[in-house]
């Protein structure tokens, strides 16, 4: 189906997917980074240094509900004379970002593998 | 407290406002950090302090109160993705049986109206209310389902409709077409056949009364001149039918035939709404009748096309709705 033809659906539709896309993605990358400790406005900042900016509406609640599922510890610690939450990756946490990531590189191979069967053309 | 301070502590409290009060002030410290070092960081770009202007830019950034604090809390639905397919499918099926049921109770009062004025402000009003009545009955499958919601979130449970078994399917329909052709010719045949009928009906009485007809003669009663009319109505009807069956002939069932159907069901409660309001169907031709016995089979003829007119009326309801029915998207339905 011709998808191309109605410019006005088009972005809508991509923003969409793009949003379902990076979901994922971005808890895996938010727990990687993690391997080091941070607290949310530095993680924030050093995910966007590597290319992957994420809002802080969405990552300071992420941190949270990341840490209700133990994937993570915090702790309180005065830095720089505030008080700030600084994340770290569990390992409860480091357990599953193996098998995330595991993961994320299958459907990563099976997704090259499918484009390199298909018609190349679609490839931009 | 100075002007950024003053701007921060307010947007605290208005997140702080939407939040439940156990995590309320260990996620405003957090966000009061991270909006903090956030604004160092930008007045340490700036080499100088933020201006109010500026500190209100990071905090619009950061998006309003309301939807900051609705991420902090728990997903939350009234019916969630596992059992909305059910109540979705509930309200779809339940929805024409309750819609008869509702009309049905509505048009109780129908019985026993004596005059045409009544009989239609009766039927209006039935309509009428069809829209609220079924919009309440919506409203209690809705909260059936909410409670469903909370008692499966609450027990983690399964949903109740969660196990199922593929071989008890329904099987595979039969494709509906339309009438074939023979068949559409056969049924203008039987129509015709049954316009002659009816015309002979005046000239020949026991065609429609049969060997009863011979009893009439036997009492002083005979049948009352409003019947002529009814006999106009009557051929009035099926002389559109005739038309309707004409133009089906050369056509293939679709929606334009059901319409026209439907028109046709229109005007047969029409004629049955006229025969309610007759109200007498045998009169006197002498002054030996028995007056008491002629009222009471008078009333119960009336009493009979009520509940014919009731019957009618819900197969039109029931033959719109299947006529309108595969226009309405399934989300449309969900209130």
């Amino acid at each position: 189906m011709d998808t191309t033809s109605n410019p006005l659906v088009e972005p809508q539709i991509f923003d969409s997917l793009r949003l379902e896309l990076r979901r994922g993605c971005l808890i895996v990358a938010v727990l990687a980074q993690l391997r080091v400790e941070h607290y949310g406005y530095t993680l924030r900042k050093a995910l966007a240094d590597q290319g992957l900016a994420i809002e802080e509406s969405t990552l300071y609640p992420l941190l949270r509900r990341l840490e209700t599922q133990q994937l993570l510890t915090s702790q309180w610690r005065e830095e720089d004379k505030r008080n700030k939450r600084f994340y770290k990756l569990s390992p409860e946490g480091e357990t599953i970002l193996v098998q995330l990531l595991a993961e994320w590189n299958g459907i990563n191979d099976s997704v090259n593998n499918i484009l390199q069967h298909s018609d190349q053309r679609l490839i931009p | 407290m100075n002007p950024t301070s003053d701007l921060l502590a307010r947007y605290l409290q208005a997140i702080g406002d939407h939040l439940p009060a156990a995590s309320r002030d260990d996620v405003l410290a957090e966000l009061r950090a991270n909006l903090q070092a956030q604004m160092d960081d930008r007045a340490e770009e700036l080499n100088r302090p933020l201006t109010d202007a500026e500190v209100a830019g990071v905090l619009r950034d950061h998006g309003r109160p309301i939807v900051v604090a609705a991420r902090y809390l728990p997903q939350q639905y009234l019916i969630g993705p596992a059992i909305f397919p059910y109540y979705l499918m509930t309200l779809r099926k339940a929805a024409p049986f309750a819609l008869i049921l509702i009309f049905l109770a509505n048009c109780a009062n129908i019985l026993f109206v004596h005059t045409m004025p009544e009989l239609i402000a009766g039927i209006l009003r039935a309509l009428g209310q069809l829209i609220p009545d079924l919009l309440i009955f919506a409203a209690w499958i809705t909260v059936a389902f909410v409670i469903a919601e909370y008692v499966y979130t609450s027990n983690n449970a399964k949903p109740f409709c969660a196990s199922w078994d593929p071989t008890k399917l329904p099987a595979i329909k039969p494709q509906i077409k339309g009438k074939s052709r023979a068949s559409r010719i056969f049924d203008l045949i039987f129509h015709c056949l049954w316009i002659l009928y009816v015309l002979a009906i005046p000239g020949h009485p026991f065609l429609i009364l049969g060997p009863g007809e011979i009893a009439l003669r036997a009492f002083p009663v005979t049948l009352a001149p409003a019947w002529q009319t009814f006999y106009v109505l009557l051929l009035v009807l099926l002389a559109f039918q005739l038309i309707t069956k004409i133009v089906a002939l050369n056509t293939s069932y679709d929606r334009g035939q059901a319409v026209l159907d439907l028109v046709t069901k229109l005007f047969g409660i029409a004629t049955t709404a006229y025969l309610v309001t007759m109200k007498t169907y045998f009169v006197a031709t002498g002054p030996s009748a028995n007056l008491t016995m002629l009222a009471n089979v008078n009333h119960w003829i009336g009493f009979g096309f009520r509940v014919v007119l009731l019957i009618t009326l819900i197969d039109f309801l029931v033959e719109a709705w299947k006529l309108v029915r595969p226009s309405i998207s399934a989300r449309s339905l969900v209130f």
